[in-house]
């Protein structure tokens, strides 16, 4: 048996597919212990889970201040805050939580989150085997390759950082999706697994009979679901295209779960702060979404199509995929209207060859295996 | 150069929708970046509208410049760019 710790940000959607491969890994009879934000990780990860502290709850308050700030940017000023603001000053602060984890922990691997920079530069000092986890599969196709002048700039803060472009490990990068929906082949070292969604625990509660209720009362077209997610709002852009939003589904004959701080609301949309977002997947019929790319490749592995309005950062590259995919419609986060937003819900819901495209989705992240084929790659890599 | 000016402005409110410049006037200091929040799909848009246009090639324009010359980008600069090839 061995020991792998994971090193991750605080922030959910980079925890979730280490908390699903960490569970395989702990199912399978290894050790697994996890390092960063105590308070982010315990709801997100399984009950016994062995946690090492890297960031206390002062640093994780002020980064989720720099995150307040950092939404209100546009364009090439977000770039440069995530880089000189957020990944670098994290990857400092992070580096003695980590060193003292991989310390008393051990690790025959350690697996770092693409956002955690000092799992690799910690990992490399104390000559340890480390790998990438990448929650999202933008960066492999290097968005900033047209911009050559920006992509040496941020290598550049890299090598400063850490002598080298830590992103992607020589011996491994997890890539949460599959070949067939990034369109690209890459080196052996990168290894498409799906979406890891097994073992995953979701603490969060949800009026089940809500949705029962509406299966059971309404059959046929007006039970059909969607689930609407757009992650933290963007400052007035996020509420212009939440009003939007709100005024498309008034007029459309389906039952919407929306996660968004409670507001007034049509009749047929229920508004909650947080839900069991993979819970809910099997009761929906498609998902409108900004594009992160775990809500985006969860409702994907669920067959659903996808209407996607991307924000910023890895946001485009994941919609562009999906469009690619033929599995949903992209609208313009910051313009689209009510009746393009109506529209393009129609249209992913009435025209069967959006469900279509994406079940053939969900065809390639079964074979890519999920939790269990990130586990079997992870075991090489300790079998040498 | 005025008339350059004029054509930006109109390719660009194209791009982005006259319903989201109501009441911006597209100066030459305009910045893509900070005014007008351009999305990536809409400067693709827009690059390829130029290209028909002028034949300019806004990529390979931007190719050149660091994030801070990006980020700075002004309706002003692609008009000189503009100018200065056509």
């Amino acid at each position: 048996m061995s020991r792998f710790l994971f090193v991750v940000p605080p922030l959910t959607g980079h925890v979730n597919p280490t908390a699903s491969v960490g569970g395989e890994l702990l199912a399978r009879g290894h050790e697994v212990a996890w390092v960063g934000h105590p308070g982010t990780l315990k709801p997100l990860l399984p009950d016994n889970a062995r946690i090492f502290p890297a960031i206390d709850d002062l640093l994780e308050a002020d980064i989720r201040a720099k995150r307040e700030r950092w939404l209100a940017l546009r364009g090439m000023a977000v770039l440069k805050f995530f880089w000189e603001e957020f990944l670098i000053p994290l990857g400092h602060s992070m580096v003695p939580g980590v060193d003292a984890a991989v310390r008393a922990f051990q690790p025959d691997v350690i697996v770092a989150d693409q956002q955690a920079l000092a799992g690799p530069l910690v990992a490399r000092n104390a000559g340890v085997p480390w790998v990438t986890s990448a929650s999202t599969s933008a960066e492999l196709v290097n968005p900033l390759r047209t911009m050559p002048k920006v992509d040496a700039w941020v290598r550049d803060l890299l090598h400063d950082f850490a002598d080298g472009d830590i992103r992607f490990s020589e011996l491994l990068v997890l890539v949460y999706s599959s070949a067939a929906l990034v369109g690209q082949e890459f080196g052996d070292e990168v290894a498409f697994v799906g979406p890891a969604l097994a073992h995953r625990v979701e603490r969060v509660d949800f009026p089940w009979e809500w949705l029962v209720r509406g299966e059971e009362t309404l059959g046929g077209q007006g039970a059909r679901c969607v689930l609407v997610s757009l992650g933290t709002l963007n400052g007035p852009a996020g509420e212009r295209f939440l009003g939007q939003a709100l005024e498309a589904l008034a007029g459309l004959d389906v039952r919407v779960v929306m996660v968004a701080e409670p507001r007034p609301a049509p009749p047929n949309v229920l508004m909650l702060p947080s839900v069991p977002q993979l819970a809910l997947m099997p009761h929906l019929d498609a998902v409108v979404t900004h594009g992160g790319h775990n809500t985006v490749c969860e409702a994907l592995a669920h067959g659903l199509p996808l209407v996607v309005a991307p924000i910023r950062d890895d946001q485009p590259t994941v919609a562009a995929q999906v469009v690619q995919a033929g599995a949903g419609v992209r609208l313009t986060y910051s313009r689209a209207r009510a009746a393009d937003i109506r529209s393009a819900l129609e249209s992913v819901l009435d025209e069967p060859e959006y469900a279509a495209a994406a079940g053939l989705v969900r065809e390639s992240f079964l074979a890519a295996g999920g939790a269990a084929a990130a586990a079997d790659r992870l075991e090489k890599v300790v079998a040498g | 150069m005025d008339e350059v000016l004029q054509q930006v402005a109109k390719l660009i409110t194209e791009v982005v929708g006259p319903d989201f410049l109501l009441g911006v006037e597209i100066t030459r200091d305009t910045t893509f970046s900070d005014d007008l929040g351009l999305e990536s799909i809409e400067f693709v848009a827009l690059a390829d509208k130029l290209n028909a246009h002028y034949g300019v090639d806004l990529v390979a324009f931007l190719a050149d410049m660091d994030i801070d010359e990006i980020m700075a980008m002004s309706v002003g600069r692609l008009v000189d760019h503009i100018t200065a090839r056509v």
